[in-house]
């Protein structure tokens, strides 16, 4: 079955415009269990309460509104949230073009897909040869569910793949965390020794070698229950913390 | 300082070095609240069983799951957690990888582990990971479970810190393939892409992240207050246009470049 997209515009890149269709990349798998009264698993759900009046508030007599002030809130409709939404409905403005192997792992938001439509395929494969010939990701701004989000387009397979980008004051830098002091640094035998280490385990990376043995150990756990049987209670376990480094180095080494 | 979401301890070899996660991300959008329309009282939000109409408090939840034949099996927390045991609390590193090798479309959420505990041991041994992904400039690969889902996770060297990244399974990322592509009768003449490739190098500049600002939040603020002084705000009609595919496209990519010249 063909894939359905979630939008339709062009990709502005110069005076070439590129019309695209927007599809999701990922999917959950993973297992869904929704919430449930424990004693007769009657399904539970979630009602809106006004505790001042202690009684179901009806949805049309919901607004949304932000505090201004410890007794002061602002109200927004829909139609006002929406005027921030940006201007170009219909467009990604796509203005200049950075090295992707530039961009932290951390900036990476959601990942989207971008289908060509049945007009200007010419102009789409352009874009996606240029890219992919000059090892650039196009860098532009895109209003999607009244949002407008940085986003980023760079060649994957035979596609333009999109990925929305977080800003820098929404990434927290590490440093932030402040470490301990130390006596001492760890010296270069340690560090020769988990070198090595990590040499040893050093693979090239194949997606597929990884497999979520997780989720078939909650279906597990699931098909169990609904045979009647008791589920054990998970085991105490007891991980040494690192005191002897070189000793543990050591032993990695050789087990 | 915020509140850790996960503590364990990350294993390597059979070094084990514990740590506590922290969210690698600190929201700033603005947050609203649904409020009763009459009196502004913030509404909540309450759990009532659909069958007795009567509010259940957290400790009385459990976990369902519809199975293929239209039962339900009903799990708590507790059963839930037997799924895995081992692997709520550890990470173990089983390979280390370049991260060039790692396509960006399944990396999820950024975190950052700090060493938990003051123990001179514990504190060498996560300064001596730092170090050696640092210099072999190699990351990580991991499991790591959280509340009823399992990750594989990235980690590597940041600024003198580790940092974790969640990634998505394989099977979690969609194929390529449906996605509609142009064909072979598409591709671009050679002229056309070195001038494409041109007027992306005319447009070209290093990644700097502090140049973006997340203008829908601005405008949003904007709103808030202009809303709080009793202004009326303005609802422009969004441009709806999209634009038609040029005709002839190397002469759209020249007049590009020219104009990138002249400015």
């Amino acid at each position: 079955m063909a894939p359905r997209s979630l939008w339709n515009g062009s990709i502005a890149f110069g005076l070439v415009s590129v019309p695209v269709k927007v599809y999701t990349a990922t999917e959950s798998k993973t297992v869904h269990f929704h919430e449930v009264h424990a004693k007769d698993g009657a399904r539970i759900e979630h009602r809106r309460i006004c505790p001042k009046d202690d009684a179901v508030v009806d949805s049309k007599d919901i607004v949304r509104g932000y505090q201004v002030s410890a007794r002061k809130w602002v109200e927004l409709t829909d139609e006002e949230v929406a005027a921030a939404a940006g201007s170009q409905a219909r467009l990604i403005d796509v203005d200049h073009f950075v090295p992707a192997s530039e961009i932290d792992p951390v900036y990476y938001d959601k990942g989207y897909y971008l289908g060509a439509q049945d007009k200007g395929k010419d102009a789409y494969a352009l874009l996606h040869a240029a890219l992919g010939k000059a090892d650039r990701a196009g860098v532009g701004r895109w209003v999607f569910h009244n949002r407008e989000r940085t986003v980023i387009v760079r060649p994957l397979d035979d596609i333009l793949a999109m990925h929305t980008m977080r800003f820098a004051d929404e990434v927290v830098e590490p440093s932030e965390f402040e470490l301990e002091r130390v006596r001492r640094k760890p010296r270069e035998e340690e560090i020769k020794m988990a070198t090595s280490l990590v040499e040893g385990l050093h693979t090239e990376f194949d997606p597929a070698d990884y497999e979520n043995t997780y989720r078939e150990a909650v279906l597990k756990v699931i098909e169990l229950k609904a045979s009647g049987k008791n589920i054990p209670p998970p085991e105490p376990e007891d991980a040494q913390p690192a005191d002897d480094l070189l000793a543990q180095l050591e032993a990695s080494l050789s087990a | 300082m915020p509140r850790s979401l996960w503590t364990g301890s990350l294993s390597f070899g059979l070094v084990n070095v514990p740590v506590a996660m922290f969210s690698g991300v600190s929201d700033q959008d603005l947050h609203f609240r649904q409020l009763h329309a009459k009196d502004h009282t913030p509404v909540e939000t309450h759990r009532f069983c659909a069958e007795e109409d009567e509010e259940v408090p957290y400790d009385e939840i459990a976990n369902g799951y519809d199975t293929d034949d239209g039962e339900m099996v009903i799990l708590t927390d507790a059963e839930l957690a037997a799924a895995a045991p081992h692997r709520s609390r550890t990470i173990d590193i089983e390979a280390f990888v370049d991260l060039v090798d790692v396509d960006p479309i399944s990396f999820d959420h950024p975190y950052v582990l700090v060493p938990s505990g003051e123990a001179e041991g514990v504190q060498r041994a996560y300064r001596l990971l730092v170090e050696v992904m640092g210099r072999t400039e190699r990351a990580a690969l991991g499991r790591v479970v959280m509340r009823t889902k399992e990750y594989l996770a990235l980690i590597r060297a940041r600024s003198d810190r580790l940092v974790l990244t969640t990634m998505l399974w394989h099977d979690e990322v969609r194929p390529t393939g449906p996605i509609p592509s142009p064909t072979k009768k598409d591709k671009p003449a050679k002229k056309q892409v070195d001038a494409a490739i041109e007027l992306i190098e005319t447009f070209s500049c290093d990644w700097d992240p502090s140049r973006y600002e997340d203008s829908f939040q601005k405008r949003l603020r904007k709103i808030v207050q202009k809303k709080s002084k009793g202004q009326t705000i303005e609802v422009a009609d969004a441009d709806d246009e999209q634009p038609a595919p040029v005709p002839d496209l190397m002469a759209a990519l020249e007049r590009s470049l020219e104009e990138a010249k002249s400015r």
